[in-house]
Formats: structure tokens, sequence, C-alpha cells
């Protein structure tokens, strides 16, 4: 199944939920399509991360996620969420999805990451967001390739870049380096003509279908 | 309760912050306030985060990771440095934000940067918010101050220096119209010009004014008392024929070698027609070696008539300009002139007092305003009044009469040795100003209970009363009944207070400075008098005896329970406008206009601007102390 054609579905147990998850829902229904065209710099971006019961993409659940956004070139400390899915998955889930609202979601890892997040909204909320996702984990090596020429350990980019955080492997932990990552890459991205959420995600499917990524 | 997402960001970022300073010393309430508004934003190497052309900025930086270079911008270099690399922890810029105007400096990434920043209405909140920061942004602000002393004292070094070379024109060198006869005159005739006009040296000049010979006070002997001359002989028959004479464009330093190789003492200048200008003696030459403080205070003592004085004072502005180059603040520069001035005016005092016979009157005399604070500069009027003792009434009329004669003589004494007389008559012989202990007391209750326009005018003025020669405890007497009756009236000093707050400083909301229409700023009226005003309510609140507004800063602002360092940053900026006050008044005097405080601040350089809007801000700052403090 193909995760691009996605479109946006309901199904039927949503009707099973309660009155204020409806509502998130609905509102979140209700927003404009994010506009790519846009500049990094009249851009929100949201970078998700989740912490998982494992790396069995198969088996796993996440556990936690961490939200932060980066708004116009700005991290500011109040626009960023962490919930735990424990014990109430679909307001996490829902919560998470009224933080991101429509923006560009930007990763560390899609494989792993948007797997995780797209099942847990599928199966708890029964939502499938038509997000457009940038994956760090390509971008970066395309972008930094004088730092490090191929896809590298979030650690190894943290390194390079001497970015530090609270907590590794800690969903909101990481996510905050990855969203330190994303401030510099975006800065070397206008630089290189990526100005737009839609060149970086254009450039991603490049790098995607580019020999040395097979 | 596990920590909400932003709970983590900011704790990340006061983590990081509690690693430098002031940051790891900064109140815990603060700290948190900073965290949660910093912004974290990436700067890549070569981008301009603040440049002078941006305007006032928007926002304050400190750096997270990365190398910025502080580079100054314009033609000349203001600091001792011109480019700072700034590293992790370190936060730019100070001065713009906290007076809301343009950088001065262009901050440039020279390495990849990640870097805080907080919006500039929020650096303002933390600056209230927090002592501790305040005091760090205060003592930056005060570094730059001592920069700017230290320049302003090469200034004037170099400025001495050129005062002193001896490259100094011969044409410079010249004090006065000479003195001369023509070879018609008798000996008799040329040496009652000598005695009254008090010069050592005559010259006899043809009808073109080219000099013929010279007649000192050295030949006098040999030449004329000893051969028991007839003083009727010609004066051509006893002088000097044939007198060394210099061009007006000759050195002082041609001058010291040609008295040297020919043992004379006197040298001829003269303009390209050969005519005399000017005599210069091997005095004048040898003045060019700076009086030292001790000579000059010892002339004064020694001296026996006004001429005398005259020279000293004029001895005291050279040494104020010596001792500015000689990097001496404007606190103690002022003490210096003050001390002089004190010691000329009590040598003027003693003369007189002799010439009146009133060596047994018990009276004290009364200095006012900027002589009574101890803040003379050096253009400043005579402000004096006397207190006098008089037990028996019918003496009492005679007396006073007695001393305004004296007194007016001590005025016109003190005029001409260079304190003008005051337009507005505040002079001790002003009847209305030499008054018994009891009728100033009266005088001064009645301007406390009927806080006119006048009547604060008069405390602004009087209030400052020092007691500059006679009976000290008259003085203090005075100042204790008027502290505590001051204290006591909170309705005068509120109306003081609101009289103090008329002026606001010159800081403009769009430009730097708000001028006069002639484009300066009054360093006096707008500038040092805000501090001034400030410091005298302050002083009679606090029950403060020094009339001296650094003192009176300190001591009341001490009881009153203000910082040290905010009091420090205060008088750091009143001194710095005295300084630039005496600066304008000493380039002045060198074109014979009296320095009228007056200052063009686009003829400042930028350091001395930067420095002469923060200590306006201090002004603010005292006068908001006041306004919070009366509610007004």
């Amino acid at each position: 199944m193909s995760w691009l054609g996605r479109l946006l579905s309901t199904r039927a147990d949503a009707a099973s939920l309660d009155t204020a998850l409806r509502e998130t829902l609905a509102h979140w229904q209700s927003l404009p399509p994010a506009d790519l065209a846009r500049t990094h710099h009249e851009t929100r971006y949201v970078v998700l991360n989740t912490e998982a019961t494992g790396l069995n993409i198969d088996k796993d659940r996440p556990l936690a996620v961490g939200a932060i956004a980066i708004d116009s070139g700005v991290l500011a400390a109040r626009e960023s969420l962490y919930v735990r899915l424990q014990p109430d998955a679909p307001t996490a889930l829902a919560d998470v999805l009224a933080f991101a609202g429509r923006a560009p979601i930007v990763v560390y890892s899609a494989s792993l990451n948007r797997t995780l997040i797209e099942r847990a909204l599928a199966e708890q909320l029964g939502i499938a967001p038509d997000w457009t996702w940038i994956d760090l984990y390509w971008l970066l090596p395309r972008l930094f390739p004088e730092r490090i020429g191929r896809p590298a350990r979030l650690a190894d980019w943290m390194q390079s870049f001497g970015i530090e955080t609270f907590q590794r492997h800690h969903a909101f932990g990481d996510a905050y380096a990855i969203a330190q990552l994303l401030l510099a890459l975006q800065a070397r991205a206008l630089r290189r003509g990526f100005a737009t959420p839609q060149s970086l995600a254009e450039l991603e499917q490049r790098v995607l279908r580019s020999p040395a990524a097979r | 309760m596990t920590p909400t997402a932003p709970e983590m960001l900011t704790g990340a970022s006061a983590d990081f912050l509690r690693r430098f300073a002031p940051f790891d010393r900064m109140e815990a309430p603060a700290l948190a306030f900073l965290a949660e508004h910093l912004q974290l934003v990436f700067h890549p190497s070569g981008a301009e985060i603040l440049t002078p052309e941006m305007g006032a900025p928007t926002h304050f930086y400190i750096i997270q990771r990365g190398k910025v270079l502080a580079r100054q911008t314009g033609s000349t270099s203001v600091m001792e440095y011109s480019t700072i690399p700034l590293g992790p922890g370190e936060c730019f810029p100070i001065g713009a934000i906290s007076a809301q105007r343009a950088s001065t400096n262009a901050y440039v990434v020279v390495e990849d940067s990640f870097v805080y920043q907080l919006a500039a209405e929020d650096f303002r909140r933390l600056l209230e918010m927090s002592p501790i920061f305040h005091l760090f942004c205060t003592q930056y602000i005060a570094s730059l101050l001592n920069q700017s002393r230290r320049q302003l004292q090469t200034a004037f070094s170099q400025r001495a220096a050129e005062q002193q070379t001896m490259t100094t024109s011969l044409g410079k060198l010249i004090k006065r119209e000479p003195v001369f006869v023509t070879p018609e005159a008798s000996t008799r005739e040329a040496l009652e010009k000598m005695a009254e006009k008090r010069v050592g040296c005559m010259v006899i000049l043809d009808d073109e004014h080219r000099p013929l010979g010279v007649l000192t006070q050295s030949d006098l002997l040999p030449r004329i008392v000893l051969p028991g001359l007839d003083l009727s002989q010609s004066v051509v028959d006893v002088m000097t024929p044939g007198p060394h004479t210099m061009s007006v464009n000759a050195s002082a330093y041609d001058a010291v070698l040609e008295m040297a190789t020919h043992g004379v003492r006197h040298l001829m200048v003269v303009d390209t027609h050969g005519r005399l200008k000017g005599v210069v003696s091997e005095r004048d030459l040898f003045s060019l070696q700076r009086t030292s403080l001790r000579q000059i205070r010892a002339s004064i003592e020694g001296a026996g008539d006004i001429e005398a004085l005259q020279r000293a004072s004029r001895d005291i502005r050279e040494l104020a300009l010596n001792l500015v180059a000689q990097g001496v603040g404007a606190e103690q520069l002022t003490q210096f002139i003050s001390a002089l001035n004190d010691a000329l005016t009590r040598r003027i005092i003693d003369i007189e007092l002799d010439r009146h016979g009133l060596h047994d009157a018990q009276y004290a005399w009364l200095a006012f305003g900027s002589e009574g604070r101890h803040e003379q500069t050096l253009s400043t009027d005579q402000d004096n009044g006397l207190i006098y003792v008089c037990p028996d009434p019918a003496r009492k009329d005679p007396l006073k009469l007695q001393l305004l004669a004296f007194a007016k003589d001590v005025n016109e004494s003190l005029a001409a040795c260079g304190f003008p007389l005051c337009k507005g008559n505040i002079m001790a012989s002003n009847p209305e100003l030499c008054l018994t202990f009891d009728e100033w007391k009266r005088r001064f209750a009645a301007w406390i209970s009927e806080p006119d326009p006048q009547a604060l005018l008069n405390a602004s003025i009087f209030f400052d009363f020092r007691v500059l020669s006679g009976d000290e405890r008259l003085g203090e007497s005075l100042r204790t009944w008027l502290n505590a009756t001051a204290k006591r009236n909170a309705t005068f000093q509120r109306l003081m207070a609101m009289n103090a707050l008329q002026v606001a400083p010159p800081l403009g909301l769009i430009r730097d400075f708000v001028l006069d229409d002639d484009g300066t700023i009054d360093l006096k009226k707008a500038g040092a008098r805000l501090f001034v005003d400030v410091a005298r309510i302050l002083a009679l609140r606090a029950e403060v005896s020094s009339s001296s507004t650094v003192q009176r800063l300190r001591q009341a602002g001490t009881k009153m329970g203000m910082a040290t360092e905010e009091l420090a940053a205060m008088t750091d900026g009143f001194h710095f406008i005295q300084l630039l006050r005496l600066r304008s008044q000493h380039l002045d005097t060198e074109h014979d206009s009296a320095g009228d405080n007056k200052v063009r601040p686009d003829q400042l350089n930028e350091l001395d601007r930067r420095i002469l809007k923060e200590a306006f801000r201090q002004a603010r700052k005292l006068q908001l102390r006041l306004k919070l403090d009366y509610q007004i």
C-alpha cells in the first residue's frame, strides 16, 4: 500500500470516540492544507519523534511522541509537545494531531517514525493525515556532504554539529536534537536553492531514487 | 508529575545558561523567565546577525554554539579593539538594546552558530526583574565609560603635549602687549614705566616700532644706581643696544637655544618687518614646564596682592588641563579645582579682612550653587553669601555695613581673578545675602513652608551651601536645622521633586538625542543638573550633610538601600557629563569663548556619544526613582 497515495479517511470506529476527540479530529480536517511553496521563514514545520517498544516495525507500538515546531526558522520552548500513549492513546494522539496541524512533518528516519505514527493514528483515531513528510536521515548527507557523506546515525550528526540534548533515546530529547538539525538544514538548504518545504520533499525523493540510496 | 515539553526545553536552556556568567548567578525566577522566552535560531557562517543599518535591535542574542565576530563599523575605531570574537554563553548587543538605538558594531557569524534570541521587550522585562542581570549590563556600560575616559585622557595628553611642546611658536607665547619707550624718553621715565607696568624689561623702540635696545632690572644696579646716574639722561645712554630679536614664527626651542647661547634673559619677538610684537622672557619659557599643585598652593598662600592671585588663577586653569592629561577623572579634577579655588578665595578673604579690620567678626563665608557642591568647572559665576553673629543689637547695623563693604571688595577681587560677578546678584555684598544665623533660618523656613516657584529655585541654589571661610560651626548648625526642617515637610519635598522632574534627559525615542534648536545639548541644564537636583532632594530626605552631588548620591542612596553598583553607575554617568563639560570649557578657552556647556552630539566621537547616552539614561533612572518615591 502506497503511503503517499493515502487520502484522508475516517473509519467507522471513529464514531465510538468521545466528543472532545471528535471535535479535535473535525477541527483538524477543517484546516487548510499547508502552502508548501512558501519559504522556510514563512513555514511552520513540526518535528515528530517517537519512542517505541523496540525496533521491530511490524510488531512495535509507539510509547511516546515528542513534537517541536520550528516556526519561521525559530525554535521556541512553548511550541513543543510530549505525550505518552499510556494510558490514553487516543487523547495523546489527538494532541499530537492538534499540535502538528497540517504542517510539513520532519522526522529522523521515516521508515521507523512515520510507520509507527501513521499506524497508531489509524488504529486509535481512524485517521490517515495527508502530511508532507521530510526525512532528515536522507537530507542531511545530501546537504552537508562535507560533514558526513552518507546516511548516518543521529548521534553522528549531533556530534558533527556539536548539538546537545537533555536526554538521548527519549522521544522528546531526540526531537530536540532533530529540531536543531532542522534549523541548520534550513539555512543550508536556502543557500542551495531549496527554499521551500516542497523543494525539500522533492530533493528527498531525488535522493531516494538515486543509486546510492538503494 | 512528568515535566511538560516546554518545561523540558526551558530546563535545557536554563542548564545551558547556568554554565555562564551572569546567568550562573541569576535569580531563579529571572532565569526561568529568560529560558522560557528564549528562541533558538541558526545562523550560518557569513551571516550578519545584527548591523547598524538594521536600526534599533529587535532581539538580544546569546550564543549557544559557534562563533560570532563583533566588528566595529565606520572609518574611525572608537574602541581599543576593532573586532572581538564571541563564543558560547556570550551575549550582544548590550548598550544598543538598552538604549534602543542602532548597534555600532556589526555582528557577523564566522562559524555556523546556534544563537538564542530574546525579544527586546522581554530583555527590558528581564532587566527590571533581575538585579543581577541589571548589574551585569550596567557594569558592561561602566566598562565603556572607563574606555571613554581613557580615550579622553589620550586626547588631553595630546593637547597638553601640544601646549607644552617646545615647538610652540613664540608668537603664541607672548602674554602681553610690549612695554616700551621711544629714544626721546629719559631714564626716569623709562624706570617709572617699568615700575608702573611691573615689567622687568623695558624696550626702546624707534619710530617704526623696531627695537633699538633694552633696559632690564639687572642693569639697574651696575648702570644707574652705583654710578649715580642722572635720571634725566636719555634712556639710550643706559640701554643695551642691539637686543636679540627672533621671529614670531621661531619656536620656543629656538628661543631657549638663543638665550643659552648669548646668556640673555629676554628676547624681542618681531614680525617680518622687524617690528616688536612682544617680549619673551626666560621665565615664560620655563613656565612651559608645568606648575605643580604644590607650587600653586604656595603661591596662593604667599600672595600679597590681587595680581599674584590672578597669576595663580591662570595657573589653576593650566593645572586643570594638565591633570586631565595625567588621567585624573572628573571627580578628583573638580576636587582639585575646588580646593585651589577655595584656597584662592580664602586668601582674598584674608587680605580683605585685614584691610577692613574685621578679624574679630564671627562670620562664615558661604559658597552656593556649584561652588557649594565642590563642582566648579572653569566658567562658574560667583555664588556666595555671609552668615554673621552679632549678640549686641545696637552694633548689628554698623557691623553689617562693614561686612557688606568687605564683601564687595572680595566679590570684586574674585571677579579680577576670573570668577565673574553673579548676574543674579547672588553675592555676599548683596544685603539680602549677608544675614545673621536667625535671618538665614527664617529665610530658609519661608521657602520650605511656602514653596512657590521662586522659593524652589532659591532652594536649589542656596541649599547647596558650604562654609568656605570663617566659622564652620555656623554652617553645620544651619545644615542640621535645614535637613531636619525639610525632612519634616513632605509637601516641600514633593514640590522640589516635581521641580527636579521638569527637565527630562534629552533622550529621543526616534533619534539618539533631543537637541536644542541650535543642534546642541546643554550639558548643564539638561545633563548635570538632573543629577544635582535629584541628589539634593535625596540628601534632604536622608539627612545627608554633604553638599556635593556625588557624596549626596552615595550617602543618601546607601541609606535608602540602593545597590552600590547602581549608585556607581549613576555617579559615573554624572562624572562623565562633568568631564565633557570641562573638556568643552578647556578647548574653548583657546578661542576665548567661555565654556558654555554646549555639546554637539554629532561632533562627539561614536563612543562618547554612546556613553553620553548611557549617562542620560542614568539620569532618567534617578528621575524615575524620584517619580516613584513621590508618586509624581
